[in-house]
């Protein structure tokens, strides 16, 4: 499979109102020209007049003060400037258009468990090397579906791994005690035995869980988990052959994990690892000591396709970088301010 | 009759206040006389008048005789007032409320006008800035002073020339032949060394009663002052406002006009004029006397 390229993180920013930028800009140079304008030529309307004031400049204490006044003043400009570029910027609004490449890990896992009595301790194996898989999965999805005479969704496919995890523990804690008469077992498969004399149903099963991936139109990478030791009991729909028949045309894989009392049914087992076989998959008899090693490999395997999709582009204001400016102009201005005050209250003549 | 009214009114409060009788014998006279007093008798000359000849004495002395007086000279005092727009500022006053120099100036040159028509004595006006300058004829009357007080105040405006002493002094040497009592009104905050030629110059013509008047100032915190913005008349440019209450700059302004005022001291009494330097309308009256106190010792040493 080739690789897919994304055009990974194009962030293009740019201003929502460049138009404002360009009249607040415009506006703060014309305030300043016209607040020059007025100082340099300010009408002495309501002003006292003083004569012989040029003697004061002669004095070593005014240059001083006019010294400090050009510091001061310039300081307070420059302040001013900054608070109010970055107002400007602000009033803008810097915009940042994200493209979000949506590269997903595109393998949907369903497990498929047989919850008929025989096949608890089973299940509880599976589901505790499940547990560990999806510890460490990325983007793919998984869902839960058991069944014996129909089938019933504990969980959908989804990418939700807190709600997996949880869900992953409370179908254990059923399966826990390996004992069919438990409150805990009878409450996590009820609705899987809606007819005494139909249980077990492995073609029912397994197409009810092909039935479950959804986004069909997608190239996924799908397979189940297939765990069962093939004895169904009672007549349902779908025959195993069937079943795998609808799943490989479905271009679903299913790998099968037979229960070790199927060895004992030489018929049974051959048909299990035909048809697990024919979707493509891996089939896997378990040993006494009911370890499930070989799944976990196969699932790892199992080629995880990235499907392309349109990245997301989403236009997200930038605010930081007018805020920044506006508190450091501002608070330079106050720091400003303070220590013209504080020069002021200490020159100040106390009469 | 506004500005005298004031002036009569400040005065009759003062002379309350301090010595009654104040108004009389202010200035010494220019020349000593008495009016219509006799003097002496001396030989006809051709072009005496006929109505002079004193018959009897030139029978008893066998010659034609005629009678000589002392011609009553009413003496002119010539107010000489700087309107320069220096003049339109504020006047220092401490803590008081600000005067402007010119209605201070107007005061000074009332005052000295009022005891001279008071006196029978003719007052005449010349006043001017840097740009023009400008005399008005001598009269008697307080109408005419009046006339005299208004032209000063309509003259010393925000938009009158530069103040110019020297300028309009020069103006009063080359237009003023007579001997008068020349009362200078200005605001110099020293003699340089032309002011100093020119009122040599005059002071050989004239009695100079030098009076000048102080400024505001523009260190003082602006709530003691005034709390309008100010600004420099001479530059027209703001005073700024950071200037003002400023403890070192005070000090150094302080210490600046007082060594100026010292200065211009020195130098006049080494020009042998007498100065005073108004600060307020009362303080106006009693430096005027002591102007006129000054100036009469002045004469008879």
């Amino acid at each position: 499979m080739a690789p897919l390229t994304l055009p990974l993180a194009a962030d293009d920013r740019h201003l929502h109102w460049p138009w404002l930028v360009v009249a607040l800009a415009v506006l703060v140079v014309v305030l300043m020209v016209v607040w020059a304008i007025g100082w340099s030529r300010r009408t002495p309307a309501s002003a006292a007049y003083v004569a012989h004031a040029a003697r004061l400049r002669s004095l070593p204490r005014f240059r001083a003060l006019v010294r400090r006044r050009v510091v001061l003043g310039v300081a307070l400009t420059l302040t001013a400037l900054v608070a109010c570029t970055g107002a400007v910027i602000l009033a803008g609004r810097i915009q940042e258009t994200k493209r979000i490449p949506q590269s997903e890990s595109s393998r949907d896992i369903m497990l498929c468990l047989d919850s008929s009595g025989s096949m608890i301790t089973i299940d509880y194996e599976v589901l505790k090397q499940f547990e560990q898989i999806v510890a460490g999965l990325k983007g793919d999805r998984v869902g839960l579906t058991i069944w014996s005479g129909t089938a019933v969704t504990v969980f959908p496919l989804t990418d939700d791994y807190d709600f997996v995890q949880q869900q992953l523990r409370a179908a254990e804690a059923a399966f826990a005690t390996g004992d069919t008469f438990s409150d805990a077992y009878d409450k996590f498969t009820e609705g899987t035995i809606v007819n005494q004399k139909v249980q077990s149903q492995v073609g029912d099963g397994l197409a009810s869980c092909a039935q479950r991936f959804d986004r069909s139109s997608q190239h996924r990478s799908r397979s189940i988990v297939l765990a069962t030791d093939n004895q169904p009991y009672g007549r349902g729909v779908f025959t195993f052959d069937q079943a795998a028949a609808y799943t490989k045309s479905r271009h679903i894989v299913v790998h099968g994990i037979a229960a070790p009392t199927t060895s004992a049914r030489p018929l049974a087992l051959a048909e299990f690892k035909r048809d697990v076989l024919l979707t493509g998959g891996t089939f896997s008899l378990l040993g006494a000591d009911g370890s499930v090693p070989t799944v976990v490999d196969s699932i790892e395997r199992t080629e995880a396709r990235r499907i392309q999709k349109p990245p997301i582009i989403q236009v997200v204001d930038e605010p930081h970088l007018g805020t920044v400016v506006v508190g450091i102009g501002v608070g330079l201005l106050v720091v400003v301010w303070l220590v013209e005050g504080l020069l002021f209250l200490k020159d100040r003549d106390p009469a | 009759m506004t500005y005298l009214q004031k002036i009569r009114t400040r005065l009759t409060i003062h002379a309350h206040r301090k010595v009654l009788g104040l108004l009389e014998g202010e200035y010494a006279a220019v020349q000593i006389g008495r009016g219509m007093d006799f003097n002496d008798l001396r030989e006809y000359v051709r072009g005496d008048d006929v109505k002079d000849i004193d018959w009897k004495a030139s029978a008893r002395g066998r010659q034609l005789l005629v009678k000589r007086y002392v011609a009553e000279r009413k003496h002119t005092v010539l107010l000489c007032v700087s309107t320069g727009r220096s003049m339109a500022a504020l006047n220092q006053v401490g803590t008081r409320s600000p005067v402007s120099k010119r209605d201070l100036s107007v005061f000074v040159a009332g005052l000295i006008g009022y005891l001279a028509v008071r006196h029978g004595d003719l007052v005449s006006l010349v006043y001017g800035d840097a740009d023009q300058q400008h005399i008005r004829p001598r009269e008697s009357t307080e109408l005419h002073l009046e006339r005299l007080l208004s032209t000063i105040h309509a003259a010393t405006t925000e938009r009158s020339g530069p103040a110019d002493l020297v300028a309009l002094l020069h103006y009063t040497a080359r237009v003023v032949r007579r001997r008068t009592i020349l009362a200078i009104v200005s605001d110099e905050v020293s003699v340089s060394d032309e002011l100093a030629d020119v009122l040599r110059r005059l002071a050989a013509q004239h009695e100079i009663l030098f009076v000048t008047i102080g400024d505001a100032d523009p260190t003082a915190a602006a709530d003691s002052l005034t709390d309008r913005p100010l600004y420099d008349i001479d530059a027209g440019t703001p005073i700024p406002g950071w200037l003002r209450g400023d403890r070192r700059l005070r000090r150094e302004y302080a210490a600046l006009v007082g060594s100026e005022e010292a200065g211009l001291r020195r130098r006049l009494d080494q020009l042998g004029i007498v100065h005073e330097r108004v600060r307020d309308t009362d303080a106006a009256i009693t430096a005027v006397f002591r102007l006129l106190e000054r100036h009469r010792h002045a004469r008879r040493r």
